[in-house]
């Protein structure tokens, strides 16, 4: 009873996140990219601020190339584009760039990212697949959440449990944060503090749907029955029930305890390695998980939290701050885009292309990063973009291809030996990847890091060796000290070299001039660790 | 972000600050810009002043757990004793392990925590416990003490490395990593595992003196280009990190043992252990907040008064040669020497003769700043069995710790939107220890 009181409690509050308000909201039919400039121009004109202008093209080519493809563009790709004069041409832009391999390839990076982070596992070979061939988000967390072990190409899928079936706090605490937006680990030992959304019935409720799985003969497999128990701050023993965020509750009678005797052989035998794997259960806990949290009335969380995640890698900064902290206590900066986004996404059946597509064609996402006026307004403003870190696989395939020289690379080539090159670049920028942090809100560049840059022989060997195939081995061919500095800030800053920067490099470059392989060397390290070079803008 | 991250906040310690910020300003400018040396050390002033103000802390991690049966709550004469005696100490009515003649000496510096009861008994997760002072939750990593030492008694702009950490041995060093959690690789140890020089600290063969310094400055021009008009925190720590690489470099030589005359390697003796903790001496002389030496194995399942006649022995050694030089340079009044450990040993003496883990009753020591030397805290029972009084747990001590070094043990960073106090809420510092 008291579960259905809390539960009409929460309806009566109005913290089921609900798109309710959906009459009021713009039509669904208007083009994604039009909804996000009304409602985001809306708030910047009640709050009497006029956005940044436009970001330039080779700075728009670069902030799309690293966020859709995980690299900077080539030489030749902002030659082209830059002296595109098609009315059409960003478009046709961001049409190319999904379109290539490497979109496929950066998002199961960054996918892999959002779903393994902390974990010793990937599921980046399950999400190439998945990806590859456009599936849905639902059709993707139902794969993660029901992993068919027997197919091999489902079978990587399994990770995402496998990694963290051993400590069920975790798997629960991580479920609800990724697929929810939701971080209920502060309700474990007591209800939630400062949110009144979150009881311990909630973390014990999702912890219930999770408490029968477990690993056997390394596969995952579910028990019949199970029960949670926990204890309240009062002291007083509580038995949960399978209850999703919303305080809906699946009735079973399935909550029950293995007794005593049969729990020791039944411990004995998911112990044991031998024999073929054990058969899947009747009623699985998790799968109600899936089932309920798909429910056209329960459906919110999911699709909210899908959509501030995408949006938040887009704009480096979710529509809801935090992103695991959707609730009550914490609106949306943009409450009614949300909701139509949710709803849009929910209705064109959680197209991951679609909202990303949507987003990246937006006014709000194009905008310049300098904000030149004091102090630039809030960030939950979206007036002006974020400088964003790169993630360490975006510096590390940057990296390498800033290093190579712009022929390997060239606009002549085939798009399959393009792709062909670049899936070269990024096998081999791994190494160098894992010497960088993953960057989380608030990102701090570590001194180990500019230490590394500074001193490091890995560095020195990987980056900034002159051969033949090298940008270094192809500026050390050109004589004119103008065309070098052309190139080399071309190559690596994907945009021509300022005037005054010109001179500051054609100074440095003379100063040495006694020793113009080694000047050609410096000259490109200040680049690559150059904060231009280090951020998407 | 909290508004004041850096500082305690006290109007007091912000003048201080602001005192020491400016001299140090005053002073750089009448140095060269590239500190081939540590310049902040051989200006007077600046020197002083930073003796004055600035507190630090070494942690001395006695990693797989000491007994403190045989160093700091010995029994004789009861069952669970061992074969040790007690021995008086300069404090009247202190007793220690008679493995630690030099330390009784010097107990008056001192105050031994007898009552610890921390409750984990696996090296990583005691390890992870007894360095946060609190346990991780799900989506939450802590940071460890070096790493809240280091944002709250470092210098943003620091020349010198605000977290060290020496750990040359290889067991138990997977479990006890130093970390910094929420507060992010800024605030990460540099470690050390197999050389007394940091990692790509000193200057490749390729490049001159000249280039690598007049190549940062290249860099820091085209940096300065891009930063106008844009401002993020992680783009201002991108230029931190690489305007602190030359001062981390000219510090190469805090590293270096052979740097300090020989009458006073000798004090320390010649073990690997002290001469880190030597090492550990000039780190926090130049301004480094904390440096944890770590010394392995003392897990001593069996065999484990030969463990401990070994080790003690060495610690009690060591560690007076370091209060000693301390106390001559003045320093001890601010610097925090801490001996601690995922957990003790267990009284029972199992058929090994061994001692097992145990995290039920054990102790620590604090020793030098913000500490009421000559001092107990707490007891155990006869045996050791259990705390008889004084029950002490791992946030008490964190709170402790830091209410010694000068920093509010309640004050809250903020996680996105979320304040996450230094130790939970209601955790209060044991007065009686402090000084």
């Amino acid at each position: 009873m008291r579960i259905l009181r809390l539960l009409l409690t929460l309806l009566a509050s109005g913290f089921v996140p609900s798109l309710s308000r959906a009459d009021n909201l713009l039509p669904p039919t208007l083009p994604l990219e039009q909804v996000v400039d009304h409602y985001v121009d809306a708030r910047l004109k009640e709050e009497g601020i006029t956005p940044a202008p436009p970001a330039d093209d080779a700075t728009f080519l670069r902030r799309v190339t690293l966020d859709l493809t995980g690299r900077i563009p080539t030489l030749d790709e902002t030659r082209t584009f830059t002296a595109s004069t098609s009315s059409n041409k960003r478009v046709e832009l961001v049409e190319r760039l999904m379109n290539s391999p490497g979109f496929v390839r950066h998002q199961a990076t960054e996918f892999d990212t959002m779903l393994m982070n902390g974990t010793r596992g990937s599921v980046r070979p399950y999400l190439l697949t998945a990806l590859g061939e456009n599936r849905s988000w639902d059709r993707i967390y139902r794969d993660l959440m029901l992993p068919d072990e027997s197919d091999p190409k489902q079978k990587p899928a399994a990770e995402l449990l496998r990694q963290r079936v051993r400590d069920l706090d975790k798997l629960t605490a991580e479920v609800s944060s990724i697929f929810f937006g939701v971080n209920v680990s502060c309700a474990r030992c007591h209800d939630h503090p400062l949110v009144a959304d979150w009881k311990q019935d909630h973390f014990f409720g999702m912890k219930s749907f999770f408490s029968r799985t477990y690993e056997s003969r390394g596969q995952l497999a579910e028990r019949e029955t199970g029960l949670v128990k926990f204890k309240t701050t009062k002291g007083v023993e509580r038995q949960a029930r399978l209850m999703f965020l919303t305080g809906k509750v699946i009735e079973t009678n399935t909550l029950k305890e293995t007794p005593g005797d049969k729990a020791k052989k039944r411990r004995k035998k998911e112990k044991d390695n031998s024999g073929p794997p054990p058969a899947p259960p009747k009623f699985s806990a998790r799968a109600e998980l899936v089932k309920v949290s798909l429910q056209p009335s329960q459906r919110a969380f999911f699709a909210r939290s899908i959509v501030n995640r995408v949006w938040h890698r887009l704009f480096g900064y979710g529509l809801v701050m935090p992103l695991d902290q959707m609730h009550s206590a914490n609106d949306p900066s943009h409450p009614d885009l949300l909701d139509w986004l949710a709803r849009d996404v929910i209705e064109h059946q959680y197209d991951l292309r679609r909202l990303i597509r949507g987003l990246v064609f937006s006014r709000a996402y194009a905008r310049d990063s300098r904000w030149e006026k004091g102090n630039a307004p809030r960030p939950q403003l979206f007036a002006v973009a974020r400088v964003k870190p790169l993630t360490p696989m975006q510096l590390a395939v940057s990296l390498r291809l800033a290093v190579t020289d712009p022929q390997q690379v060239a606009a002549t080539l085939k798009p399959e030996e393009f792709d062909k090159r670049l899936q070269g670049l990024e096998s081999s920028a791994g190494g160098i990847a894992r010497l960088f942090d993953q960057p989380g809100d608030d990102f701090q560049v570590g001194v180990s890091e500019a230490l590394l840059f500074s001193n490091g022989d890995r560095i020195q060997k990987d980056l900034l060796t002159d051969g033949g195939d090298r940008l270094l081995g192809r500026l050390k061919q050109l004589k004119n000290g103008d065309e070098v500095i052309d190139l080399t800030v071309r190559t690596i800053f994907c945009r021509p070299p300022r005037d005054e920067e010109r001179k500051l490099l054609a100074d440095y470059l003379k100063q040495r001039a006694d020793r113009p392989a080694e000047a050609l060397r410096q000259m490109v390290w200040a680049l690559l660790t150059s904060a231009e070079f280090r951020f998407n803008y | 972000m909290a508004p004041n991250r850096r500082f305690c906040g006290s109007p007091l310690h912000a003048m201080d600050r602001r005192g020491f910020l400016g001299a140090a300003a005053a002073g750089a400018a009448a140095f060269a810009a590239d500190m081939t040396q540590l310049n902040v050390l051989q200006h007077p002033a600046l020197a002083g002043e930073l003796k004055k103000q600035q507190k630090r802390c070494i942690l001395l991690w006695l990693a797989g757990g000491a007994s403190q049966l045989e160093t700091f709550d010995p029994k004789p004469g009861a069952p669970t004793g061992g074969p040790f005696r007690a021995i008086p100490t300069s404090v009247p009515g202190i007793h220690i392990s008679e493995l630690m003649p030099q330390m009784a000496k010097r107990m008056k510096h001192s105050c031994i925590i007898r009552s610890l009861n921390t409750r984990i008994g696996d090296h990583g997760g005691g390890a992870k416990m007894m360095m946060r002072g609190r346990r991780d939750e799900p989506n939450l990593n802590y940071p460890d003490l070096g790493a809240v030492l280091a944002r709250e008694l470092g210098r943003p702009d620091s020349q010198v490395p605000d977290y060290v950490s020496f750990y040359f041995a290889t067991e138990g060093r997977g479990s006890a990593p130093g970390s910094a959690g929420f507060l992010g690789s800024r605030y990460a140890p540099m470690d050390l595992y197999t050389s007394m020089i940091p990692e790509n600290i000193h200057r490749l063969d390729g490049i001159n003196d000249l280039d690598h310094k007049q190549r940062g400055e290249l860099r820091d021009q085209l940096s300065k280009q891009f930063a106008r008009g844009r401002s993020s925190s992680s783009l201002g720590s991108h230029t931190e990190a690489y305007q602190r690489v030359r001062g981390l470099m000219a510090s190469e030589k805090l590293f270096d043992a052979s740097q300090e005359p020989p009458k006073v390697r000798d004090k320390y003796g010649p073990t690997l252990f002290g001469e880190q903790v030597m090492v550990a001496r000039r780190l926090i002389e130049a301004g480094v907040p904390f440096v944890r030496v770590g010394r392995a194995w003392w897990d001593s399942h069996g065999q484990n008064f030969e463990t401990h006649q070994e080790m003690v022995p060495e610690l009690d050694h060591v560690m007076s040669a370091l209060i000693d030089d301390l106390q001559d340079r003045g320093l001890l009044e601010h610097t925090l020497i801490i001996t601690l450990a995922e957990f003790g040993r267990t009284p029972r003496i199992n058929p090994s003769l061994g001692r097992d883990h145990f995290a039920t009753a054990w102790s620590t020591t604090l020793t030098g700043c913000g500490i009421q030397g000559g001092s107990v805290y707490g007891k155990t029972d006869a045996n050791g069995e259990h705390v008889a009084e004084g029950e002490v747990g791992a946030a008490e001590l964190f709170a402790t710790i830091y209410r010694a070094l000068g920093i509010n043990h309640q004050k809250n960073y903020y996680v996105g939107s979320r304040p996450v106090p230094l130790t939970e809420p209601g955790t209060k510092p044991i007065k009686a220890v402090l000084a």
